[in-house]
């Protein structure tokens, strides 16, 4: 099967066994305190309503009034401050809705609000992130150059150590800010910014609801939205560096895929060459195409060892292609690699392969294109493997 | 590496302004409303009061009861199937709040779980989008091959019109259910599913909190929990098709002008050279992509932009702008042998 569609199922299966231990876990700490308390509540409420008496729907209608009259209480909402933090919440997506639309034009701008602003944001937020993570390279290239040190490149393990560090004490910061603040403990403040810079934003802590804040203390107010967008870019950064990479992986490996077809094509039996799609799958890689179709049978099926083959080497470097140097030094290493590669990687497609990729030119575009992962489904030493993969963990 | 300083620059700007923007329209659209209901919430309470007789430090008792049983009508929030439906809500940063762990440790595990959930999410929601983005364009390839037309190419407006409707569609079809087995209108039901999906999560409006779902209406269970994980795989496909090329080209403009800026190296003057003819095409192109990303005219790239001998040995890490359709390119099947090869040659 292709490395993308195994790659796919791979996360499929691991975010459902996730989500699955995560239920059971959540289960264990939470459930037996939830019994506890509805109990002492269900106590309380029994107390309450005998010695006021009252009945059940009285204390019903109570309730209803006292939760519409929660957001009401930690002041106005949807002055100019409130709807400020409120766009906030929206386009960020962290959503506390400690304050949500109650008319139904609100709703409306609300979602063309959000189709707009959350893709503006996710943007910039990773613009800003980038900027950030080029501005810290430079910063630790020139620090360890301060310290005489002997190699001055700013390795992807460095990058992964000052983003961790920098989001851990933004968190703290945070946590120290707001406990003071709001007058929470430490660990609540923590989980609050934490929660907040996530975006899951729960809601069950949020700042500037005490005391009519919104509306009483500007600099405050101006701290905490200050401190969640700047936060947000912080993590944001760390997430372009750690993150951003895994995500476009299937699609360069399809880009990958179309080199090779294009190649096979460009290559097959003069004449013949046609790329008609294989109906019965339309996500392996089409067989027919290039007109190689003597060998195309075979070949097939050998693809299909050297993908699963591909496939394990990939998940291992994967794990370990953090800790790989930067890609200046690598991109030397490509273009001594890439030829030998490919002659082992044609091999099983037909014989005079490898010469005609030298005579046409089409070596660079594959070098340029898939240059990681081209090599990746050749069987080649792990040696060459594990350099090229250095570079996909310098992207 | 200028150009990249004005994008950020012009991207923080465009926000700031869309916020406060955005809060000038919420203000006025909100503002009167919650006024005029803070108003008729306190003289219904002030009723209350005088009906029963509460001093101020009784109806805080009521108060705090109130609030704290909040959840607990919903029903049981963390048996399993509750669980569950909070775990979704962390790893997927819908985040609702209708339940959140109130145990220390249950906190504590909560953030770890984030730390490694989220982004398994995110990787694992874009790679299911892209494999349905490269299906949905061979259908449709496939498609206007049957329909005769004469360019099967998938542009990108295509491709863009069909995510859009299957979004509409996503939305629609969970509006239709929730507006029946939540009793909302279709309206709100709309608007919870938008806001499920695009990951706000308010939690003004939860599903399963009605009538102890969790626990007894299974199937509408497994059907609420299919739904927002598929509706976010329609809607990470969206954003895969879109906004991702946007986020990427960060990493291959900060690599190019990297390139630049690293120490000469004796061997790789011609390369170096190559490379910065290469760059400030690519940041053309990254420029014009970005003004003409909905257009037909950005499909079909000038193929003679990418001279391959030009870029011979020095390997600029791979384009990303416009990863999924530049392999629609050779996707494609072309009317004769010719055009492929010329299109390969080309590239």
């Amino acid at each position: 099967m292709k490395r993308q569609n195994v790659r796919t199922l791979a996360l499929i299966v691991c975010t459902f066994t996730y989500l699955l231990v995560g239920a059971a876990i959540f289960d264990a700490l939470e459930s037996q305190k939830e019994t506890s308390q509805r109990k002492e509540l269900d106590l309380k409420k029994l107390k309450l309503l005998s010695s006021f008496n009252l009945s059940t729907e009285d204390f019903d209608e109570l309730e209803k009034v006292v939760l519409q009259l929660k957001p009401h209480k930690a002041g106005v909402q949807w002055k100019f401050a409130g709807s400020f933090y409120f766009a906030i919440t929206v386009i960020t997506t962290i959503g506390y809705g400690h304050a949500a639309p109650s008319t139904d034009g609100g709703k409306a701008f609300c979602m063309l609000y959000a189709l707009l602003g959350i893709p503006l944001t996710l943007v910039m937020f990773q613009s800003v992130g980038e900027r950030i993570n080029t501005f810290v390279r430079y910063l630790l290239r020139r620090f360890k150059k301060c310290l005489g040190m002997r190699r001055t490149e700013v390795s992807m393990v460095n990058m992964v150590t000052f983003g961790f560090v920098s989001c851990m004490s933004t968190l703290c910061v945070g946590a120290l800010a707001f406990s003071h603040f709001e007058g929470w403990s430490f660990f609540h403040a923590y989980y609050y910014c934490f929660i907040t810079l996530t975006t899951i934003g729960f809601g069950d802590y949020v700042a500037l609801q005490n005391e009519q804040a919104l509306q009483t203390q500007p600099e405050y107010v101006a701290f905490s939205f200050i401190y969640i967008l700047t936060g947000l870019a912080v993590i944001g950064a760390f997430l372009n560096l750690a993150v951003l990479r895994f995500m476009t992986m299937n699609a360069e490996d399809e880009k990958r895929d179309a080199e090779q077809r294009a190649l096979l094509a460009h290559n097959g039996q003069a004449g013949h060459v046609h790329c008609s799609m294989d109906p019965g799958s339309p996500l392996s890689t089409p067989s027919g195409c290039g007109g190689v179709s003597g060998v195309s049978a075979s070949g097939a099926a050998s693809r299909g060892l050297r993908n699963v083959y591909a496939e394990v080497l990939h998940f291992q470097s994967m794990c370990s292609c953090l800790w790989y140097k930067s890609r200046e030094k690598l991109q030397y290493s490509i273009p001594m690699i890439i030829p030998r590669d490919l002659s082992t990687s044609d091999i099983e497609q037909g014989d005079g392969y490898s010469n005609t990729l030298h005579s046409n030119g089409c070596v660079c575009s594959l070098q340029r294109h898939s240059a990681i992962s081209s090599v990746s489904t050749g069987l080649q030493s792990i040696n060459t493997y594990r350099r090229l993969n250095k570079r996909r963990s310098s992207i | 590496m200028r150009t990249h300083n004005i994008r950020t620059v012009c991207l923080i700007v465009s926000m700031v302004f869309y916020l406060l923007i955005g809060a000038a329209v919420f203000a006025a659209l909100e503002s009167e409303r919650e006024s005029s209901r803070k108003k008729a919430v306190e003289q219904k309470l002030k009723e209350m009061k005088e009906k029963f007789g509460f001093t101020d430090s009784d109806f805080t008792q009521i108060e705090t009861v109130a609030l704290r049983s909040e959840p607990h009508r919903a029903g049981r929030q963390w048996k399993f199937a509750g669980a569950f439906y909070f775990a979704i809500t962390v790893i997927t940063t819908i985040g609702y709040g209708h339940t959140a762990p109130c145990t220390d440790a249950g906190k504590a595990f909560c953030m770890f779980y984030a730390i490694l959930g989220i982004p398994l999410t995110l990787v694992m929601f874009q790679s299911v989008g892209e494999r349905i983005n490269t299906c949905v364009r061979f259908v449709f390839s496939r498609v206007k091959h049957r329909l005769g037309l004469q360019k099967t190419d998938v542009s990108m407006c295509n491709m863009v019109l069909v995510g859009l409707l299957s979004c509409a569609c996503t939305l629609c079809i969970g509006a239709a259910a929730f507006s029946h087995f939540e009793g909302w209108s279709f309206f709100n039901a709309y608007y919870y599913c938008f806001i499920t999906l695009t990951t706000i999560g308010f939690g003004d409006f939860v599903a399963l909190q009605e009538k102890d779902a969790l626990q007894k209406r299974y199937p509408y269970v497994l059907f609420c929990f299919t739904y927002i994980l598929v509706g976010l795989t329609v809607i990470g496909a969206f954003l895969n098709l879109i906004v991702l090329r946007f986020l990427a080209i960060s990493i291959e403009e900060d690599v190019s002008s990297e390139n630049q800026s690293s120490e000469p190296k004796d061997t790789r003057d011609g390369p170096e050279s190559e490379a910065q003819t290469q760059n400030l095409q690519c940041k053309e192109d990254t420029l014009k992509l970005l003004c003409s990303c909905l257009c037909c005219d950005a499909d079909y790239y000038s193929p003679a932009h990418f001279d391959p001998d030009e870029m011979g040995g020095h390997c600029n890490p791979v384009f990303y702008n416009s990863i999924s359709y530049r392999v629609d390119q050779l996707h494609i099947v072309p009317s004769t042998p010719q055009e492929k090869v010329i299109h390969l040659t080309l590239r």
